[in-house]
């Protein structure tokens, strides 16, 4: 199991968009992946999944991927949050 | 091969998809009929017939905005085991759709899916953060 956790800092957090992008990138990996926010868990790949935590700027998430390619998945994840969802310059 | 079709008061539909296209980045293949009230009823009705007909082999999903609305009340007639309507559709439920379709579920497990999270979009906000600090 691969796990890291990460602060949201978009501006909208994990809003439709972000999770839309989320999600279709979750769903390139064979791992089971999951997002965990207070005590909500998540399936990563379900975009309305994500948008139910309401999660927004400045609440850290958990990523969490279990299965072969779990540390690109949560490696990858951490990166489109890094990047602010590619929605910022 | 499982079609669907959005109709509407107004141009609801319309928004509804680009909407959607806008939120999953990608163009969405689904069909629209915008309900305008200015127009002889007869017109949709005849689209919607023409529309039938022409995708007679395959099955549909019909979204509609309002249950008992002028959208959803020209669609009874045509409910049958390949075509279904589901009325008061939102952001959450067209999103549902768009992301199970891809899944090859049988055409009335879809529709279930659908209903579900259309159902599942609709929160008020102080309830749900409520039930969360519970």
């Amino acid at each position: 199991m691969s796990k890291k956790e990460i602060e949201i800092t978009n501006k909208l957090g994990l809003h439709a968009r972000a999770a839309a992008k989320l999600s279709h990138l979750a769903n390139t990996f064979n791992s089971d992946v999951f997002l965990i926010y207070n005590e909500d868990k998540v399936n990563a790949k379900s975009l309305l999944g994500i948008l139910t935590l309401a999660a927004s700027i400045g609440n850290n998430i958990t990523i969490v991927a279990k299965g072969k390619d779990e540390k690109k998945a949560v490696e990858k994840i951490i990166e489109l949050f890094e990047n602010k969802f590619n929605e910022e310059n | 091969m499982i079609k669907s079709l959005v109709i509407t008061h107004g141009k609801l539909g319309n928004e509804l998809i680009k909407v959607s296209e806008k939120i999953l980045e990608k163009k969405i293949d689904i069909d629209c009929m915008c309900f305008d009230w200015e127009e002889d009823g007869s017109v949709i009705i005849n689209k919607l017939e023409a529309y039938l007909n022409k995708n007679k082999k395959n099955q549909i999903i019909i979204f509609t905005d309002m249950f008992g609305g002028s959208p959803s009340n020209i669609c009874l007639k045509h409910i049958n085991s390949s075509t279904e309507v589901i009325t008061g559709i939102n952001l959450p439920g067209m999103l549902k759709y768009l992301t199970y379709k891809e899944k090859n579920l049988n055409f009335k497990e879809l529709v279930k899916i659908i209903k579900q999270g259309t159902i599942d979009g609709i929160n008020v906000l102080g309830e749900y953060l409520g039930e969360k600090k519970k």
